[in-house]
């Protein structure tokens, strides 16, 4: 066939991008989880909504809970009518619970097109490195990095039987650049760099996309109920508005990132749209990460 | 899991997306292994949709299994509902992650509830059987298949694996990298009382039968089995539909069509339930490439939906198909019981004028009611002065052209020639035959050109058949034959006494007859083909404004007159005003001549074979030929477009256009035109175009019934190109010139094989004659070729089928290959081995070619075309082994070193020059020949002792010790 007659990616200029895919989202109880979850839902897909339900030893900040994840889930079916929305919780640091979740996912849906792997922790930080502890290190790493392996891991056959899917690593600027005082976040994040490039060539002959979204620093939206620019400020030890300025001022365009424009390219990643995309760091930054 | 989280109701109803009537959504597919193994059932409940006992009952059923439960916000009959319910009907089910079934119950606003049922056939034996289980029926769970899922799991999915091996058919197009499912929707008109699911497997065989071109058609029923049974014409319907009704499932078999026709689901009635089956999917991704799937429900209609794999068809193909199917099935069962089952069109005619516009017809063309000598009077009289052709540093302007061939067609007239005869002109390219043709033409005549280098009995053959009174030659090896007088170009000169007009004269028209060629099939003897004035003039209208041809082109005469390529040549030039520059015979013969002519006369417009072309092309790679060409147009043979990426390397598609036409004599010259563009040279595109206009083509089989895109079969041209006749052979005629079932006039039979792509470009396959038989195996040499031609090292390849003393057992394929000169030390023997491993390679084994030898150019014929009756015998047997030499004598011994040197079988008398040789293979004989124990020679004796007969005496005397 020439060039001439093979079709447009599908999906681009749909309002349902969507339609008749089934995601998994992790962490969606609150924050970016949330956000994407919204905008997964108004593209049409069916979801299946994940947060670990209660707190953790070791991070200083409550972590998404039952509740919260409900909400969610509630507002995702007040969007669209047409999604099925299911929920359940899930450590991603549990090799068991996270193989629950998928095959849960499977058994609702039949198929999985979209792991969105959003599940993290910022904190926690605020140490030089030297000063941080072993529990410390680990916990970081096991949550931020292992999460999203173990859950590449449960979909892996699910979607190299399909022939398609697309596996989407919520990373960070944390994930391109050093900051201070969070040698272990950045430590992760480059990491889920590293992992996304790595399964994306492993995935590639199965037409399975893997690719990572580098946001910057993200508002704590009330809608989304976030507080991760609030734990930041809090483990670095200054006031949130001081913060918050300081990042704007750091910011190219000027502003923070709202949680909605990381969904938009969460969006335009598990869609066909990009079925060209993968092992690429798509940042969500403001130019953060170009100067 | 939490457990509740499914049940869910809010009062906002909205309603997201622009999504379709009947769960065909638009959501884009792809292929899923489990979602073939699946099925899924939609009931209806009347009443038992009750959340709780549902669960109770599946949770017997099957351990582990969970029943969904989804409040829909709106009615059952709203889109909403109808994305709800397909989407759960789509959704697969696997038993290695789950219990292998899924329910899901789906309860409306307006009361109503509906009850999904998904299984995967490891697990269930139906999602009916589930169902009615469900809803309290008693269901024999004895008639489940027994043992542990996963082991039936596996032998499906090694049933799918099998299904999986066999390749995509050719005729379904598709695209193998393309990992989506697509789907039609089919609706049939049931009629009489022969079961549905009899006439539909019998229509669908039908059909099969057409695209596959194999009466015996085989039919998926499922992962494991499939039914076979013959679609032969001649059986009556009555006895079709008997053979078809008996046809039972065997397991085995790579059907790439498979059908399942399903009965409408009864009603369901367990205790406290009453249930309505409304929607059957015996699979949820297409099971095989193409899966088709009625519900046989007892009305007028038979409704289903045909899914299909994208990797191996294509949209387009599909829409034919399930066009043929409609109309094959509509005729087979409204037809009487003894109609042969041959006579049931597969098309309407609305289908079949579709296909014929695809194939290029109702393309309006304003042809000028024009003679050919006509137009170039014209030009004359536009422009007297431009120059209209040269050779060799002689040149006539468009006037001198005219006024000298004015002359020479008053010679024609005083030695009696009128008009209405036929004039023979046997002269090698030069100014004089170009005046002399249109001297011909002027004179009201047809001619009939003759090549010198054509052997006497073949020139006299054509002057007889011909009825030439007249042949104009300057050759004395021309025959003398009774009542033909034979004229030298000189004589015709001068001034000659008009003879008195004749009453009765033919007043010349441009529906006379311009020409006269004469063409040798494979199988008979050469015929005249009749070419009218008015078809070179629809050729030039239908190419000029395309083409952009005009007074600044220049042309070459490079083509023999007895090959029609010329007819384009001469007349493509002289009627556009361009400069034609004859191209002498040894300029001709060799490819550094003809590159150093195209350069120094900057010729815009160069027609050639692709074999003589793919020389031309060589010399290009060394060294940029020239940069003034701005159209090359290759034809008279088919075109293997991966040689010529280097050509496009060199010469941008915006400078130089390269345009692949395929053509006939029969059709006047030229059929369709395709572009060769860097790309279609990459992936070996065998498209020859769309016709031109004016020009249409139709595909049909071995009956001459049409055949949709996709499928190959014999190339019919009609149009404003078909000849019409052969001279003096009616019989002949009638066979090859058809009635045109679109268009008036006649419509030729090619005899070249090739099929319609979907977007109206028509690809060459071959010849029809090139296809051979070999131990029972029908081979396409041409296909061997290409797969030859694929080898890096190659450039140029032809392959034979030899029998030895006539013997088919004997019969075997002889390949020979041009490589590509690289400066390997290698030796050619060598090479060519390698060439045949990497066709072993890619090739069945019955294709792969006995030997494979090096030549350093092929043999071509006058015409430039591949001279297959002089390639060489090749050296090694099919066994591998060289022969032992006949004899320990000088001669033979130094024969076999000249072999061992080429690398094939010469004879005694073969030119070393002519065989390929040069200083280097020279330098390489004298080495072979110390190797072999015979003394050496200095090497300019080569040039005066060319042959092995002249060479053998020479070394005789070196031998003798002095």
């Amino acid at each position: 066939m020439s060039a001439l007659l093979t079709t447009p990616p599908p999906g681009g200029a749909t309002s349902a991008p969507l339609a008749g895919k089934a995601a998994l989202i992790t962490g969606a109880a609150r924050g970016i989880g949330r956000a994407c979850a919204l905008a997964y839902a108004r593209a049409g897909a069916d979801l299946l909504l994940t947060d670990i339900g209660h707190d953790l030893d070791g991070v200083p900040y409550p972590l998404g809970s039952t509740g919260q994840l409900a909400h969610t889930a509630q507002l995702c079916r007040e969007l669209s009518a047409a999604s099925v929305v299911v929920t359940a919780e899930a450590d991603v640091r549990d090799l068991d619970a996270v193989r629950a979740v998928v095959d849960g996912a499977l058994d609702r849906f039949g198929r999985i097109d979209v792991l969105l792997n959003n599940a993290g922790i910022a904190a926690p930080s605020g140490k030089t490195v030297h000063d941080i502890t072993p529990d410390e290190w680990e916990l970081m790493l096991d949550v931020d990095v292992s999460g999203a392996w173990r859950m590449i891991r449960a979909v892996g056959a699910a979607m190299t039987e399909q022939r398609a899917g697309s596996v989407i690593n919520v990373a960070s600027t944390a994930g391109l650049v050093g900051y201070r005082h969070f040698a272990g976040y950045v430590t992760a994040k480059h990491a889920l760099v590293g992992l996304t490039k790595s399964a994306a060539l492993d995935f590639a002959p199965f037409g399975v996309r893997v690719n990572a979204l580098c946001p910057g620093s993200v508002r704590d939206d009330d809608a989304a109920e976030g507080r991760m620019l609030s734990e930041i400020a809090r483990s670095l030890d200054v006031p949130v508005a001081e913060h918050e300025e300081t990042f704007v001022a750091a910011q190219p365009m000027n502003r923070l990132i709202e949680p909605e424009d990381v969904a938009g390219a969460a969006v335009w990643l598990g869609s066909d749209a990009s079925r060209q995309v993968t092992g690429s760091t798509v940042t969500v930054d403001g130019g953060f990460t170009s100067r | 899991m939490s457990d509740n989280e499914n049940y869910w109701r809010h009062g906002d109803c909205r309603n997201h997306g622009d999504h379709g009537d009947h769960g065909d959504n638009g959501e884009t597919k792809t292929m899923n292994d489990t979602g073939r193994l699946c099925r899924a059932l939609a009931v209806c409940l009347h009443s038992g949709a009750d959340p709780e006992r549902l669960g109770h009952e599946l949770a017997r059923l099957a351990a582990g299994a969970r029943l969904w439960v989804d409040d829909i916000p709106g009615g059952a009959d709203t889109s909403l509902a109808a994305v709800r319910r397909e989407r759960e009907l789509s959704r697969p089910v696997d038993p290695r992650t789950g219990p292998g079934m899924r329910a899901v119950l789906l309860r409306y606003t307006d009361g109503t509830a509906e009850l999904v049922v998904v299984a995967h056939q490891a697990v269930a034996a139906e999602p009916y059987d589930l169902a009615r289980a469900l809803l309290g029926e008693p269901v024999d769970l004895s008639a489940w298949p027994g043992g542990p899922a996963a082991e039936r799991d596996e032998r499906l999915r090694a049933a799918l694996a099998r299904l999986d091996r066999h390749p995509a058919p050719e005729w379904g197009l598709g695209d193998p990298g393309d990992p989506t499912v697509g789907q039609r929707r089919l609706t049939l008109r049931a009629h009489g009382d022969v079961p549905a699911a009899v006439t539909l497997r019998a229509a669908l065989g039908l059909v099969l039968a057409r695209c596959t071109g194999r009466l015996e058609v085989e039919l998926g029923v499922d992962a494991e089995h499939e039914v076979a049974f013959s679609a032969a014409p001649a059986q009556t319907v009555a006895e079709y539909l008997e053979q078809v009704g008996r046809a039972r499932p065997a397991p085995g078999g790579t059907p790439a069509v498979g059908l399942v026709v399903a009965p409408a689901a009864e009603m369901i009635g367990g205790t406290g339930a009453k249930a309505e089956p409304f929607e059957v999917r015996p699979f949820l991704a297409p099971l095989h490439p193409l899966s088709l799937h009625l519900t046989d429900d007892g009305s007028t209609e038979l409704s289903g939906s045909c899914a299909y794999r994208r990797a191996a068809f294509g949209d387009a193909a599909v829409e034919w198909f399930t066009g043929m199917l409609a109309t094959a099935h509509r005729a087979l069962v409204t037809a009487a019981p003894d109609t042969p089952v041959g006579e049931l069109p597969l098309f309407d005619e609305e289908q079949r004028l579709a296909l014929a516009r695809l194939g290029g017809l109702g393309r309006p063309l304003d042809v000028p009611a024009e003679r050919i000598e006509q137009a170039v009077r014209r030009r004359a009289e536009r422009s007297p002065h431009r120059p209209a052709v040269t050779c060799e540093g002689e040149g006539l302007t468009y006037r001198q052209l005219d006024q000298r061939a004015d002359r020479f067609a008053a010679g024609l007239r005083s030695r009696g020639v009128r008009p209405g005869d036929r004039v023979g002109v046997c002269l090698e390219r030069s100014l004089d035959l170009v005046v002399v043709l249109l001297a011909v033409l002027k004179a009201g005549a047809a001619y009939v050109p003759m090549d010198p280098a054509y052997p006497a009995e073949r020139l006299a053959y054509t002057a007889e058949d011909a009825e030439v009174p007249l042949v104009v030659t300057d050759t004395d090896a021309f025959p003398k034959l009774d009542g033909v007088c034979l004229v030298g170009p000189a004589a015709l000169d001068g001034p000659h006494p008009q003879p008195s007009p004749d009453g009765t004269a033919h007043r010349p028209s441009p529906q006379d007859a311009a020409y006269l060629i004469y063409t040798s099939g494979s199988t008979g003897r050469p015929k005249g083909v009749v070419v009218p004035h008015r078809n070179v003039a629809a050729l030039l209208a239908a190419t000029e404004g395309d083409f952009g041809l005009g007074e600044e082109d220049v042309w070459t005469l490079f083509h023999s007159s007895a090959f029609d390529f010329s007819v384009w040549e001469i007349w493509g030039c002289l009627t556009t005003g361009g400069k034609l520059v004859v191209v002498p015979y040894w300029a001709a013969r060799e490819p550094a001549e003809l590159a150093a002519l195209l350069d120094r006369e900057r010729v815009t417009v160069l027609n050639q074979t692709p074999s003589a072309f793919a020389q031309l092309a060589q010399l290009d790679r060394a060294s940029r030929i020239t940069d003034s060409l701005r159209l090359v147009v290759l034809g008279g043979e088919p075109l293997d477009t991966r040689p010529l990426r280097f050509w496009l390397d060199r010469h941008s598609e915006r400078d130089c256009r390269l345009v692949n036409m395929f053509g006939i004599t029969e059709t006047t010259v030229h059929v369709t035109a395709q572009i060769v563009t860097r790309g279609a040279a990459l992936t070996g595109s065998r498209s020859v175009g769309r016709p031109l206009p004016g020009w249409h083509v139709y595909v049909l089989d071995p009956d001459g019934r049409p055949l949709p895109p996709g499928v190959p079969g014999e190339i019919h041209v009609g149009g404003a190109g078909v000849a019409g006749q052969y001279l003096n052979r009616p019989e002949l005629t009638a066979r090859r010139f058809l009635p045109d079932p679109h268009a008036p006039g006649p419509m030729y039979r090619s005899g070249d094989r090739g099929r319609l792509l979907p977007d109206g470009r028509l690809e060459h396959l071959g010849r029809l004659d090139n296809q051979v038989k070999l131990r029972g195996f029908r081979i396409e040499l041409d296909e061997i070729r290409a797969q030859l031609l694929d080898a890096p090292s190659v450039t140029a390849a032809a392959v034979v089928l030899r029998r030895e003393g006539g013997d088919t057992a004997g019969a075997r394929l002889d390949a020979y290959v041009v490589l590509r000169a690289d400066g390997s030390d290698g030796s050619r023997a060598d090479a060519a081995q390698e060439v045949r491993q990497h066709a072993a390679r890619f090739l069945p084994a019955h294709m792969v070619p006995s030997t494979v030898t090096a030549l350093p150019a092929l043999p071509l014929t006058p015409n430039g075309k591949v001279d297959t009756a002089r390639l060489p015998a090749p050296l090694r047997g099919p066994s591998g082994s060289a022969e032992e030499p006949a004899g320990d004598d000088i001669e033979s011994r130094l024969r076999a070193v000249w072999e061992e040197v080429f690398g094939f079988r010469i004879g005694l008398d073969d030119d070393f020059f002519a065989l390929g040789g040069n200083s280097l293979l020279g330098v390489r004989l004298l080495a072979a020949l110390k190797a072999a124990g015979l003394p050496g020679f200095p090497l300019p004796q080569l040039y005066l002792h060319r042959t092995v007969r002249q060479l053998a005496p020479l070394l005789a005397e070196e031998e003798v010790p002095a």
